[in-house]
């Protein structure tokens, strides 16, 4: 069995990703989730819907014994599986200004976002090596491209998973195992739920907060064969502001 | 498990997945050249040795082997 793992895959751009990916491939859907059991189910019982496959993993991605139990658990389940798609989508905001922030909230958000593209891929690595196949891609952010003052540790993480893309890329691209970065910018999701649109729109080319299923339609073709020739690169989707 | 049924059971190995010649696998021969290995080749060296021996490499217990002779003794050296 053929299958692609969305870390934060139940709620918001993550859950648009597994449902994309339901749509348009023949992956069987590994939903992992931290905490929202719930919202897990929902994304999941969607994926059904549309007649694909899929499944509910629980792990926190920043958590290293965590990843790795549950992965063994899983292959121990599933041996004859491969997981040919990883989209490390997990992440969380901690918003402050610098010169206040508190260190829990530079390490959070350090932990789940650069740790957890660490722990999840680096278990998967050989796997995919042997499997001389593969698609990673990355959730990055416009604030990891440009930087964005109130969001230091975000940026900062976001900022060292795209480098970490581009190293990436060039180890493994001979076995045909490409490594990408989205970075997306204003879209609609809990994220953003307490943004002020009308007025952060006045920033963005488009006029309009982007939806997660736009941000879900690349995914899904960077975790497709047509994607086979992009790789070490990271892509903006925020309708048009400067990065 | 002795060093000579340790070095037949590796040679098969490396003829079965690595194409390797079995008259090239000489005891000094060199076992990145011999294999055509590049750095990314050796995850199915750990790989098979993990499924036909039951031990793990790492990265580190490379270090210093240079022929099919150290690798033969590595995997002796992991197995006792």
């Amino acid at each position: 069995m053929k299958c692609a793992l969305i870390t934060g895959g139940s709620r918001g751009i993550g859950r648009a990703i597994c449902i994309k990916l339901a749509e348009e491939s023949d992956y069987h859907i590994i939903i992992n989730y931290r905490s929202n059991l719930e919202a897990a189910k929902e994304t999941l019982a969607q994926v059904v819907a549309l007649g694909n496959t899929g499944e509910i993993l629980k792990f926190d991605v920043a958590n290293f014994d965590d990843v790795n139990q549950s992965l063994d658990t899983w292959f121990d389940s599933n041996k004859e599986s491969v997981i040919e798609v990883i989209v490390n989508n997990a992440g969380i905001t901690k918003d402050g200004l610098f010169m206040w922030m508190p260190k829990e909230d530079w390490d959070a958000v350090i932990n789940i976002s650069l740790n957890g593209f660490f722990n999840v891929t680096n278990y998967l690595m050989k796997k995919m090596l042997r499997n001389r196949y593969g698609r990673i891609i990355n959730m990055v952010s416009v604030s990891g491209v440009k930087g964005t003052p109130g969001q230091t540790n975000y940026s900062a993480a976001k900022g060292a998973v795209i480098a970490a893309t581009k190293a990436l890329a060039q180890e493994i691209g001979k076995r045909k195992i490409t490594v990408n970065a989205v970075a997306p910018g204003f879209i609609k999701s809990d994220m953003t739920a307490d943004l002020d649109e009308k007025e952060l729109k006045k920033l963005i080319p488009i006029n309009r907060f982007g939806e997660a299923e736009e941000v879900a339609n690349l995914v899904s073709f960077l975790a497709s064969k047509k994607a086979s020739y992009i790789t070490g690169e990271v892509i903006n989707i925020n309708g048009g502001i400067y990065s | 498990m002795n060093i000579t049924e340790i070095i037949s059971k590796t040679n098969d190995f490396l003829v079965d997945e690595f194409e390797a010649e079995i008259d090239e696998l000489q005891p000094d021969a060199n076992l990145k050249d011999t294999l055509e290995l590049d750095s990314l080749d050796f995850v199915d060296l750990v790989v098979s040795v993990e499924t036909e021996f039951g031990v793990k490499l790492v990265a580190e217990d490379f270090v210093g082997v240079e022929t099919l002779q150290q690798f033969y003794n590595l995997i002796e050296a992991k197995l006792n």
